[in-house]
């Protein structure tokens, strides 16, 4: 971004807009004036240290950047995701294999037909994307499985004493998990670029590049989130929901 | 088939919530379990349907012990109604087919017969199950249940959400069904008089134990124990 780069004083300036929602907060008696300015400098910092983490890796070999930094999002990510669904048995290990696995396809598919070439200044920011859309949806699959198998209990039971399998008595279940976890990601696909612009391509066209470029860009990354969340949605819950019964074909209660 | 022939047996059945329940269930009976709330009775017909698993003893289907039988082949002959009907979306006539519909079995099941046998009219099988009334559902559950012929039927407090003529409406249609279908049916009930009007043996659980069983009649008049008799007497 030639002639267009943000000094450090004037990024200095930027903490005037945190200070609005403090006096906002101090005004009204919010009490969240403390949590505002701790998630802010958090947030700085974070990203900071970032910047210096991909310098760094960016100036390694690549298949080491890469290899090094795609591990470590699969990893927090995985930590991150698994957490929504901790009453689950095995709910850690199967989140990262789910993750693993798609980001090793996404990956794949972009290099075969070259949609980025094999450089950690591409692959790492764009398979940041995948992976965190991919952790929120599991995330919210594993909120709903939960939720569903506790509101549900009843018509379970009722559909196994009829004679139903585990899989017959939980398929309405898992397809209200699966909706409730593709929904945001359907929606927002639906409306891309007509409510607001993509941040990616706001990136791109920021820093220069053309619109038509920055959409094909866009193409790519929007529709490789979209298969990562799906399957990494549907995969977690077909996988998970055998938990909640035994091989006697029983109800277990996880959420107890 | 004999009428005095066992249809289920309980040896020595216990649970975290059960302990050593052993009773016969005999064919084409009404029988009524009874006891304060807490005291297991929910979960010994959960262990006959096998949705859950006695720590030990043995429960017996027509003398096969109900671990040889596959488990959805056995729900279907011992069929379960609970205290919430826990239809599934849709229409009254998909809840009634949802039985037979997973086996592949949806053209023998017929809708019309199975409304008409718990007193509903057929122009209710289009109707959402939303649209019904408590009674309505609960009658669309038992026909449902019944869908997937049953010998044995248990209901777990299945008329106690519903108003005096919709529970007599049940019951004259249980005693049809035994006398029709000779079916057994197991019963838990918290109310007394439905105990002594239905059941032809009832059972008294207390604290997960069987205390008392025998013929309604006698165990009603000449209660054994002082913790039944202090019940009836609650």
């Amino acid at each position: 971004m030639e002639g267009n780069e943000i000094s450090n004083l004037s990024l200095l300036f930027i903490i005037v807009f945190v200070f609005i929602p403090v006096s906002l907060s101090y005004w009204f008696s919010l009490d969240l004036s403390k949590t505002i300015i701790w998630s802010s400098i958090r947030g700085v910092a974070q990203l900071f240290i970032i910047g210096y983490v991909l310098t760094f890796l960016f100036d390694l070999p690549s298949w080491q950047g890469i290899g090094l930094w795609v591990t470590v999002m699969v990893i927090v990510a995985a930590i991150n995701a698994s957490r929504k669904g901790r009453n689950i048995p095995y709910v850690f290990p199967v989140v990262l294999m789910v993750i693993s696995l798609t980001e090793v396809f996404i990956l794949s598919l972009w290099l075969l037909f070259g949609y980025i070439p094999f450089s950690a200044e591409k692959v790492i920011p764009i398979s940041g994307m995948v992976i965190g859309n991919s952790m929120i949806a599991i995330g919210l699959a594993l909120e709903r499985l939960q939720h569903q198998f506790s509101e549900e209990k009843g018509r379970i039971l009722a559909a196994l004493s009829l004679g139903a399998t585990p899989n017959q008595a939980s398929l309405q279940i898992i397809r209200k998990t699966l909706k409730a976890a593709l929904i945001p990601n359907i929606d927002g696909l639906k409306t891309i670029g007509l409510v607001q612009l993509p941040g990616m391509m706001t990136g791109l066209i920021l820093g220069g590049v053309s619109p038509l470029d920055a959409v094909r860009y866009q193409i790519v990354i929007s529709l490789s989130i979209f298969v990562s969340v799906a399957v990494c949605a549907m995969m977690v819950t077909l996988l998970l929901y055998r938990f909640y019964f035994n091989d006697k074909m029983q109800l277990i209660d996880l959420n107890s | 088939m004999d009428k005095n022939q066992s249809i289920i047996t309980c040896k020595d059945v216990s649970t975290d919530r059960l302990k050593d329940i052993s009773f016969e269930l005999r064919r084409k009976q009404i029988t009524t379990i009874v006891g304060p709330s807490g005291a297991g009775k929910s979960s010994l017909l959960f262990l006959l349907n096998r949705l859950e698993e006695p720590t030990s003893g043995e429960i017996y289907y027509l003398g096969r012990n109900i671990k040889d039988i596959p488990v959805t082949q056995l729900r279907c002959e011992i069929g379960m109604v609970f205290q919430s009907a826990y239809l599934f979306d849709g229409t009254a006539e998909e809840n009634i087919q949802y039985g037979p519909k997973l086996r592949g079995e949806v053209e023998d099941c017929d809708v019309n017969r199975l409304l008409d046998l718990v007193d509903l009219p057929q122009s209710f099988k289009s109707r959402y199950v939303t649209s019904l009334s408590g009674g309505e559902q609960q009658r669309v559950a038992i026909a449902r249940t019944f869908a997937n012929k049953p010998s044995v039927l248990l209901l777990d407090e299945a008329t106690s959400a519903l108003d005096i003529k919709t529970t007599e409406h049940i019951e004259e249609l249980l005693i049809r069904l035994r006398d029709e279908k000779e079916i057994s049916v197991l019963m838990v009930t918290h109310n007394l008089k439905q105990a002594e009007r239905m059941g032809e043996q009832t059972l008294y659980i207390e604290e997960g134990r069987l205390l008392e069983s025998g013929l309604t009649s006698e165990i009603f008049e000449h209660p054994e124990t002082n913790h039944f008799e202090q019940f009836l007497k609650e």
